[in-house]
């Protein structure tokens, strides 16, 4: 199931084995594996309920794998010391309270990680929001909220970043923003894992794509070896994932 | 746990809710005793007892809101999807609750505190202005003001316990709202053996109200208090195993 991944085990940082949810007589997630190493942007793609979001949720310690495991760092998420210095996650792109600012939201998050103060300005900074910082979120746009999550996600100055469609509500400056941010935070040895069903945001940023569908993992493949092939990364997916309705 | 309990406090001073809520209950409390005090012919007043139902309003609109704030530290993280930032930062989620009991404790206290306080002045000045001899003393006053504040403490975990259980904001409060203003007004009268254990009764008994409330204070603030521990035990078990989507 992962014939190029090109990684090393033993430098997994987020590791996924057989990881599964059932709910009911439903099978969400079924039977997952991959592992992600250092300095990788990795796409996780897939239809709409196809189980990314769910799988990113037992990853996280979210929500409770039927069986399989999730590690980061080499434990459960729930294992973490003080997982905001390890992991930046956002998985939705409006978890937040619309009658408080946004930089009272990442001070939450940073006293609740016992962060430094400083990390909030320099966040906000960083994702352009420094003067609408003190606005209630209710009058931020989709891209603001975007880029406020994204703050929330990098305020521990973590190595690994786990992203739900984060390119959604972003102006095509934004989402080029967000990909320099993306490739930058590879260089520098951090690991990107970005759920997403758009196509065309991703595939010049990835390294190497999970295709989900139906809760399996269909394919697990660097983009390098796509091309090799003379296959689009829209070619592969629409191949793997109408596969699965037949 | 510290980290949690600061986020906690941050949470409350970073929105409207709690002066919105405060600016209410102060409305309510001063509407409910003025209402009475100024407004009850005088011979009604007369007596200790009644008295002490009008001055009652404080613990009861008190407990009210605590209920209702201790309920919505947990729903209105649900309702806006802030649990997912919250947990994802502080995975042990009875560190999150145990934090959340606390500020709603002691927030529940501060407002009990200025619910029952209030009362007692507006009930106060109501008869002092009708030359109506005060029938309570320091001690009953004392007492209308102290364990008004410690009911309302205890209900704002029990808030928190039913926020968490049930989750959705609107259901907790109307759910709230409905017990303590017409399920127990309605035991009182057709079951009041089993009226008075209840944790409305005797919420009010802790405070001094005699009316089909258990005789002893401190045995009703032990029952509250174990009624409170209980319903926070299930919530934190409910949110601790159920799936955050």
């Amino acid at each position: 199931m992962k014939p190029d991944a090109g990684d090393n085990r033993d430098d997994a940082v987020l590791a996924v084995h057989n990881l599964t949810k059932v709910y009911g007589d439903q099978t969400v997630v079924d039977d997952v594996s991959f592992e992600l190493g250092r300095g990788t942007i990795t796409g996780f793609l897939g239809p709409n309920g196809a189980g990314k979001s769910t799988t990113l949720r037992m990853m996280l310690g979210l929500t409770r794998a039927t069986s399989g495991t999730a590690w980061v760092d080499g434990r459960p998420y729930g294992d973490l010391d003080n997982p905001a210095r390890r992991v930046g996650a956002v998985l939705e792109s409006n978890d937040f309270h619309p009658g408080r600012s946004g930089r009272d939201h990442l001070r939450i998050l940073a006293a609740q990680s016992s962060l430094p103060v400083d990390t909030v300005s320099q966040a906000l900074e960083l994702v352009g929001l420094t003067k609408a910082a003190t606005k209630q979120v209710k009058t931020y746009s989709l891209g603001m909220r975007q880029r406020l999550g994204l703050a929330g996600a990098l305020l521990g100055t973590p190595r690994i970043l786990v992203l739900d469609e984060p390119a959604n509500g972003l102006d095509p400056a934004g989402v080029h923003w967000l990909r320099g941010l993306l490739r930058d935070f590879a260089q520098l040895g951090g690991t990107v894992l970005v759920a997403s069903h758009l196509l065309a945001e991703l595939a010049q940023t990835v390294d190497r794509v999970l295709i989900l569908s139906g809760g399996k993992l269909r394919a697990d493949t660097d983009v390098a070896t796509l091309e090799a092939e003379g296959r689009s990364l829209e070619d592969a997916y629409l191949a793997l994932t109408s596969e699965q309705t037949s | 746990m510290r980290a949690a309990f600061g986020a906690e406090v941050l949470k409350l001073r970073t929105t409207r809710t709690v002066l919105s809520l405060f600016l209410a209950m102060l409305g309510l409390v001063v509407l409910a005793v003025a209402l009475h005090g100024f407004g009850l012919p005088a011979r009604d007043l007369a007596e200790l007892s009644s008295q002490r139902r009008v001055l009652i309003a404080g613990e009861t609109v008190g407990a009210v809101f605590a209920a209702l704030l201790g309920a919505m530290s947990i729903t209105a993280e649900t309702r806006h999807g802030t649990i997912r930032p919250t947990f994802l930062g502080i995975p042990d989620r009875r560190a999150v609750v145990a934090a959340k009991a606390l500020t709603s404790l002691l927030l529940g206290l501060a407002l009990g505190l200025v619910a029952t306080a209030t009362a007692a002045a507006v009930g106060a000045l109501a008869f002092a202005t009708r030359d109506i001899p005060t029938q309570l003393n320091s001690a009953d006053y004392a007492q209308l003001i102290a364990g008004g504040a410690l009911a309302s403490a205890l209900w704002a975990v029990i808030g928190l316990g039913i926020g968490s259980l049930v989750r959705n904001q609107v259901g907790a409060i109307v759910g709230i709202f409905i017990w303590l203003q017409i399920v127990e007004n309605l035991l009182i009268d057709s079951m009041p053996d089993i009226s008075r254990y209840m944790p409305g009764s005797l919420a009010q008994a802790i405070a001094g109200s005699q009316i089909g409330a258990l005789g002893s204070p401190v045995a009703a603030l032990l029952l509250l208090i174990a009624y409170a521990a209980v319903v926070l035990l299930i919530g934190t078990t409910r949110v601790v195993r159920s799936d955050v989507a």
